[in-house]
């Protein structure tokens, strides 16, 4: 069994597949949550949705990747979208300016119309083969 | 309004923590962890800890990759109704060349500008530096007034 912390996050295996992240998203997470998003554009998923809404902290390193995925989204015509209503993480996207660069989603209702998920879900840094 | 927690700690006067550690970004949260119980002794709301528990995670950010490998000295010094924070980086190493170098490095540009921006947000003053072969970043953060 992997030592990395269960709580920071998992992979809903789905079209779109949504990341799920949870807790503090600092240095330490940072990588993991870079390798799997970079996993999922690599398997050919251009719109990638971030559910933050577990998520409690975010700094610049964690925003930083998060950016960089956006990029390679639109540059192969998809979108990176973030699922965020904590207070905090709103604040941090408004001081940086990128609350209007990223689309943000307060709730994933919008995904559920689309039907349910699968059940296998993996952890960040595992993402779902198509 | 009275504050319960300046009668109880008595802000008013000195206090200095000291925190050393090897800088993995693992530890980072024991800088956070400091930095937000100062900020409560000395009377910060909760907004104001949160900013500086942010802030102090982003001196580490604003070191880039090459603070994996040394040690982190942190300092936070509380006086009246101001923090101080002063961290230093001894004994890195410049990060080995890979094939994932540019990715990586894109990556803590990236964060180093997001990081500025968000200090000059959440503090009063930061800084960085190099003292004596040493790197070191610095904040002070003032508590807002009692209403």
């Amino acid at each position: 069994m992997s030592d990395q912390p269960a709580s920071h996050g998992r992979v809903l295996s789905a079209e779109p597949p949504v990341v799920v992240v949870a807790g503090e998203i600092d240095l330490a997470v940072a990588p993991s949550l870079q390798a799997c998003l970079e996993k999922l554009l690599d398997y050919g998923h251009l719109h990638i949705y971030v559910d933050l809404l577990e998520a409690t902290f975010l700094d610049s390193i964690a925003l930083g990747v998060l950016v960089g995925a956006l990029e390679q989204c639109r540059k192969a015509g998809g979108d990176l979208h973030l699922v965020v209503n904590e207070p905090r993480i709103l604040r941090v996207l408004e001081i940086t300016g990128l609350s209007g660069t990223f689309t943000l989603h307060s709730s994933l209702d919008l995904l559920a119309e689309l039907g349910p998920w699968p059940e296998r879900t993996g952890r960040v840094g595992e993402a779902p083969e198509r | 309004m009275t504050d319960p927690v300046g009668e109880i700690f008595e802000y008013d006067e000195r206090e200095v923590i000291e925190l050393a550690f090897p800088s993995r970004p693992d530890l980072v949260v024991l800088a956070r962890f400091a930095a937000a119980t100062a900020a409560a002794r000395a009377g910060f709301d909760l907004e104001e800890i949160e900013d500086l528990r942010l802030a102090v995670d982003e001196l580490f950010v604003s070191f880039g990759p090459v603070a994996r490998n040394g040690c982190m000295r942190l300092e936070l010094d509380r006086s009246a109704d101001t923090i101080r924070v002063v961290g230093s980086f001894e004994g890195f190493e410049p990060p080995e060349s890979s094939d994932g170098a540019e990715d990586e490095k894109g990556t803590w540009e990236r964060a180093a500008e997001l990081s500025e921006l968000l200090l000059d947000s959440l503090v009063d003053e930061h800084g960085r530096e190099t003292r004596d072969g040493r790197a070191v970043v610095w904040l002070r953060k003032k508590r807002a007034a009692n209403i």
